[in-house]
């Protein structure tokens, strides 16, 4: 038997990476998987984009998400939809030119939202193929973090099954929100939000995660312990983490039935989740990508990305929730019939 | 009195209220286009998550409307000086937002409130 050491092994992963990358970068077409970065007068955000050619025509994702895509010759144009943090859609269109293993443009903003929305330029690089797992290297999450600005797409049209269209046509933004009622939005939800700030407190053979909104607690366990016989899917699942690296690697799942993103997209009673976590070299951002594993509901996984600054000196304020005055509002305009007569879509599980 | 105004220049406006909406779906009630201001007076106070609301008695030339009207989350409104106690019952009180997408729903997504006194919490 071979014994490899690990630098050797090492050096081979990062030959092969360089190999298979610029095989991808000696294409004339731009069908592939490119890392596409906007920037402008706004905090920047990126992403994955892959590019196909079919019998029908080109096809494209972002983060898991349907696109337009136009090309003709050297010029390209994406239609990338997204929603603004009050859930108003509208559109990202680039246009731009592709010469081989770069493409770049500008981008407009199509659709109304609720805060004007810039536009900048874009660019997409050709993305190498992801590294071979590294040996475990911890470092120190615990902390206090808040989230920053940018950096996710909030794409929001995802690859929906058949089964998860048919569910989700049916669904009434507010009135079948978890959340305006106080039940937990679930984890795959929560993880991604902004505007509240997290804690992460570290044990040998865990860390916790303590969210300000909902006040939620979730631990995530070092090690591969099992969770118990009958133990139910819930909010915040089942965690089990390992390190790539200097990269926590979260895998979490038994989490319960519920919905991706406010506008209402399922996820499965069941679903798992993947989460990958760096730190910055200075240890003050800590960076996330997110994604949810639910073949049931998705053609392809949607990702989602979050970034925290370190902010030792923020205070948690508590979160109490009362949905007293959802009610209340329902019973004023004679929507409590509606709302009950639509219990049952509401039990994911 | 109901005073109904359309601001034009609502950049600003919008940008105060980023954060008070960011964990359900605005667009589901509310209409981005046209805030409007009404003044009334307060009857009822309601200051827990996920929403506060404030229930205001608005005297028009027909009687009384009694508006619902919606505040962000208390968790993120005390942290900008907004709390319970900023705003009693009794209170007569300017509001600015967002109307309702059905504008006969007497429903308002509040940006800011001016209280008699000139305080202006947002």
């Amino acid at each position: 038997m071979m014994v490899l050491t690990a630098r050797f092994r090492r050096g081979l992963a990062i030959l092969a990476t360089i190999v298979m990358s610029g095989a991808a970068q000696a294409d004339d077409s731009p069908e592939g998987t490119w890392w596409l970065e906007l920037t402008g007068d706004f905090a920047p955000f990126y992403g994955e984009m892959s590019l196909r050619q079919t019998d029908t025509g080109w096809q494209g994702h972002v983060e898991g998400g349907p696109i337009g895509v136009s090309v003709d010759g050297e010029n390209v144009r994406f239609t990338i939809d997204t929603r603004d943090l009050q859930g108003f859609m509208f559109d990202r269109v680039l246009t731009g030119s592709f010469d081989g293993e770069k493409m770049s443009g500008t981008f407009e903003i199509e659709g109304s939202t609720y805060a004007e929305q810039p536009g900048g330029s874009w660019t997409a690089m050709r993305k190498p193929p992801d590294p071979p797992p590294q040996p475990p290297a911890p470092v120190d999450l615990s902390g206090i973090w808040k989230p920053a600005p940018g950096v996710d797409f909030r794409k929001y049209t995802m690859d929906l099954t058949p089964k998860a269209q048919a569910w989700f046509d049916g669904y009434l933004m507010h009135y079948d929100q978890p959340n305006i009622r106080c039940v937990s939005p679930g984890i795959v939800a929560m993880v991604a939000w902004g505007f509240y700030p997290m804690e992460i407190l570290s044990a040998p053979d865990r860390l916790t995660f303590i969210y300000e909104v909902e006040s939620e607690v979730r631990r995530v366990f070092l090690d591969d312990r099992q969770p118990p016989e009958f133990y139910p899917t819930s909010s915040m699942g089942w965690s089990n983490a390992s390190w790539d690296g200097s990269t926590l690697v979260v895998e979490t799942r038994l989490i319960e039935g519920n919905v991706r993103d406010f506008r209402g997209e399922p996820v499965s009673d069941g679903a798992r989740m993947r989460e990958r976590y760096s730190l910055s070299e200075d240890g003050q951002t800590l960076s996330a990508v997110i994604t949810l594993l639910d073949p049931d509901n998705y053609n392809v996984p949607p990702v989602r990305r979050r970034q925290w600054q370190k902010s030792p000196d923020t205070v948690f304020y508590p979160y109490e929730c009362d949905p007293d005055s959802f009610y209340r509002q329902m019973y004023n305009e004679d929507k409590l019939d509606m709302y009950f007569e639509r219990s049952k879509r509401r039990q994911m599980n | 009195m109901i005073r109904l105004l359309t601001i034009s220049a609502v950049g600003l406006a919008f940008a105060l209220t980023q954060s008070s909406h960011a964990h359900h779906s605005f667009a589901a009630e509310f209409t981005a286009d046209d805030p409007m201001t009404i003044e009334g007076v307060v009857t009822e106070i309601w200051f827990r998550n996920p929403h506060a609301r404030y229930y205001i008695d608005v005297t028009t030339d027909g009687g009384v409307e009694h508006w619902d009207t919606r505040a962000g989350s208390p968790s993120l409104m005390t942290r900008r000086g907004w709390t319970k106690n900023s705003i009693k019952v009794g209170d007569h009180v300017t509001l600015f937002g967002h109307r309702a997408s059905d504008s006969s729903r007497k429903l308002l997504s509040i940006i800011w409130v001016e209280l008699d006194d000139g305080t202006r919490l947002e």
